[in-house]
């Protein structure tokens, strides 16, 4: 969008302002004045979301639900009203309501008498006591929410209201009672006060407000809170603006990010949803002071010959047609050649869509940046948008020329013209001393000009063998596309698979309505005999592949068990050697005493050496020590003891 | 030379038997016994290849271990000794030798 502003600049400037290298002061001025309408440009955000017709129907579905309770009764019928809707059977709304407020209760209070305002024809007396109950309920002790509730029921009742102690009791609230929610219905209940009293401080809330709200991606605009949260502030903040006569501070950017935010939701689960968007919906269309524009194609944004009218529908929030206002191109540019083909002219209003016929400048075909703007009222804001037109058109074939044309250039080459939709008589014939080639022309139909599509394919279908080869035709500088077909170089894409081929040619591009498929001629093509492959193999990925099969791990290689049961006999032949030389040496048992310790000396050494045989077969580690450490203790003290008094008797 | 070195072997085996106290020999029985078991270990890893590697190393390792602990306890148990194992009975290095022994086969 900025890049195309500033092309408009440049328009009244010399080309050469975008030079930063040459400043002259004419031009240093040029530049200034890009930077500034850059910024300007920068904050044309466009509305993402509004609510369509059919996001109308379901909303207005949502709140038609019949009513369970008094809650619900009001959210419908205040909602409906908000839409400029009217409930289905008012007479019943008005009894159900009548009959389901409970006296007692302030809040059933408020949903009755707003719901009461809203109907025709429905009245209700109210008892002193209820006027004492809701006079009561205005107090600092009482919470926003009863405020409020209590503000609303007695203006809406028409019953007095004391302004100046409501307010200063919702402002000493105010500083309580922090969260979003409660400032928004502060903002409410500051709007049924009279206007003598100092809103100001009320009002100011509302820049507050817009400050607390999450910047998504600089699209949408919303509180954490949620969509209720957020539509339930538009709706609070123009009531109250409107009430108090000044102009809500909120930028246009910011109120355009809101719309985004609060008309994102489609489905609606709880009705006071459903009921909060209807509130933001009202008040968007008619508040003093913002009217958000919404400016859309009416079905595709294309123009041709046969469809010559742009046709826009220019709505407010809630798809309701403004036909008092004016609509005016500013401009359209050829986005491919940044030429402007139209300025300032204004569309024609026809019922309620606004038309301009743009066929009537003979436009080449491509796409064009169209920027439109909305006037009549100044309270529109997001009432100017760039928007996209594509102009499409029909292409011709012209010259078709078919040639064999001969390598040595000893024969002249033969030419055959065909005309579109024809196809050529006769067969044409590549091989090793001859080259095919085909050339040819394409032209818009309806101006007479080049074209120059984005796809022009040569295809070229092996009857045979089903295979298919296809080539790009390029033009040359005078637009003229030319292909040739060189056996000697192409073999690889054909596999050297020789034989007849049928020629198509492929014509296709966005702008064009008639894109072409067309059978031109039949080539036969011969490849050089040595390079004839074996079979032409379909190359069919589809096919199971062969079996992979896993390969396990191989044992490693071991000795050969006589080998190794040699060995173990040999391991235990030192053992033996050992206890015949204890047995020479002398080593006995005689010593032994059959004292207590000796004895569980011993087996709990005899255990240990069992519990390391468990170990190796069963246990883990934690296990073995656990055990362990039971007979190791018990064998320790043990043998400490036997210990102890083999050395008193060795010392004695 | 041969003469010399047999005459030398013959002389030490000899004062061995005589020098030696029974306790001591039997000791020296069972470090040659673990010491032939390691040797065997050992060749055997040598002649067939090392698979399985963790039977070798833990059998080789135990044997190597026992014989350590074997000579500290030898060491400790010998008389002429004495002087450098000063707070250690030989009932006190023979309860070592057990412990670490269970603690190495662990």
């Amino acid at each position: 969008m900025m890049l195309l502003l500033l092309p408009a600049i440049t328009m009244d400037c010399n080309q050469e302002c975008i030079c930063l290298l040459s400043l002259t002061p004419g031009r240093r001025l040029c530049l200034v004045a890009a930077l500034l309408l850059l910024l300007v440009g920068a904050q044309a955000l466009a509305p993402s979301h509004h609510l369509t017709a059919r996001d109308l129907a379901r909303l207005r579905a949502a709140l038609e639900r019949p009513f369970t309770d008094l809650q619900a009764a009001y959210y419908s019928i205040v909602g409906l009203h908000s839409l400029g809707l009217r409930v289905a059977d008012e007479k019943a709304a008005c009894n159900f309501v009548k009959s389901h407020v409970d006296s007692s209760s302030v809040d059933s209070l408020f949903y009755a008498a707003q719901s009461i305002r809203v109907l025709s024809g429905c009245e209700v007396t109210i008892s002193n006591e209820t006027r004492e109950l809701l006079l009561a309920a205005v107090s600092e002790d009482s919470s926003i929410t009863q405020i409020f509730h209590a503000v609303g029921a007695l203006s809406s009742f028409g019953l007095p209201l004391a302004s100046q102690e409501a307010l200063s009791a919702l402002t000493a609230r105010l500083s309580k009672e922090e969260n979003v929610l409660a400032t928004i219905q502060a903002l409410e209940t500051a709007s049924y006060l009279s206007q003598q009293a100092d809103l100001s401080g009320i009002v100011e809330e509302i820049e507050d407000l817009v400050a607390r709200l999450d910047d998504l991606g600089g699209v949408y605009l919303q509180f954490e809170e949620g969509i209720e949260t957020t539509a339930l502030f538009a709706a609070a903040a123009y009531k109250l603006s409107d009430h108090v006569g000044t102009e809500p501070a909120m930028k246009e950017e910011q109120i355009i990010q809101l719309m985004n935010a609060i008309f994102s939701k489609k489905n609606f689960e709880t009705l006071s949803e459903a009921f909060s968007v209807a509130c933001a919906a009202g008040s968007l269309s008619h508040n003093r002071y913002h009217l958000p524009v919404v400016i859309v194609p009416d079905g595709p944004a294309a123009v041709s010959h046969h469809q010559p009218v742009l046709r826009l529908q220019v709505t407010n929030v809630m798809s309701k047609p403004l036909t008092q206002a004016s609509v005016k191109l500013d401009y359209a540019k050829s986005a491919s050649t940044k030429a402007t083909v139209l300025q300032q002219t204004a569309f024609t209003l026809s019922g309620e869509v606004f038309e301009l016929n743009f066929m009537n400048v003979k436009p080449a075909s491509g796409y064009y940046d169209f920027s439109i703007s909305v006037d009549g009222d100044n309270r529109f804001i997001a009432n100017r948008v760039e928007l996209k037109v594509k102009v499409s058109t029909e292409v011709g074939i012209t010259n078709v020329d078919l040639s064999t044309v001969d390598k040595d250039q000893s024969i002249a080459p033969k030419t055959t013209r065909v005309a579109y939709p024809a196809k050529a008589k006769g067969s044409f014939t590549a091989d090793s001393h001859q080259n095919f080639a085909l050339s040819f022309q394409l032209i818009d139909v309806n101006s007479g000009a080049d074209l120059i599509p984005h796809q022009t394919f040569v295809r070229l279908h092996n009857q045979k063998t089903g295979q298919e080869v296809v080539f790009v035709a390029e033009p040359d500088s005078k637009n003229v596309y030319k292909f040739e077909l060189d056996t000697s170089e192409r073999k690889t894409e054909f596999d050297s698979a020789s034989g007849t081929y049928t020629l198509y040619l492929i014509i296709g591009d966005a702008t064009l309505e008639n894109p072409i498929l067309w059978n031109v001629a039949d080539v036969v093509i011969k490849f050089p005999e040595e390079d004839v492959p074996s079979t032409v193999q379909s190359k069919n990925l589809f096919v199971p592949k062969p079996e992979i099969k896993h390969l396990f791990r191989e044992p490693e290689k071991r000795p050969p068990t006589v080998v190794s049961n040699t060995f173990t006999a040999l391991i235990l032949s030192p053992l033996l050697l050992l206890l015949i030389l204890w047995i020479k040496i002398g080593a006995n048992i005689s010593n032994f005493s059959f004292a207590p310790s000796t004895i569980v000396f011993h087996m709990g050494h005899a255990a240990m050496l069992g519990l390391m045989y468990v170990y190796w077969t069963q246990l883990n580690m934690f296990q073995t020590l656990k055990y362990l450490a039971i007979l190791g203790g018990v064998t320790f003290l043990a043998g400490n003891r036997m210990l102890a008094q083999k050395a008193v008797k060795r010392t004695h | 030379a041969a003469g010399s070195v047999g005459s030398v072997v013959r002389r030490f085996l000899a004062e061995y038997g005589s020098g030696t106290s029974s306790r001591l020999k039997v000791l020296d029985a069972y470090l040659l016994y673990v010491m032939l078991t390691g040797a065997l270990q050992f060749g055997y890893c040598l002649g067939v290849g090392t698979f399985p590697f963790n039977s070798f190393l833990s059998g080789f390792i135990s044997a190597v271990g026992s014989f350590i602990l074997g000579v500290c306890l030898r060491i400790q148990i010998n008389p002429q000794n004495k002087g450098e194992f000063q707070g250690i009975s030989p009932e006190r290095a023979f309860a070592d030798f057990l412990f670490a022994n269970t603690i190495l086969h662990l």
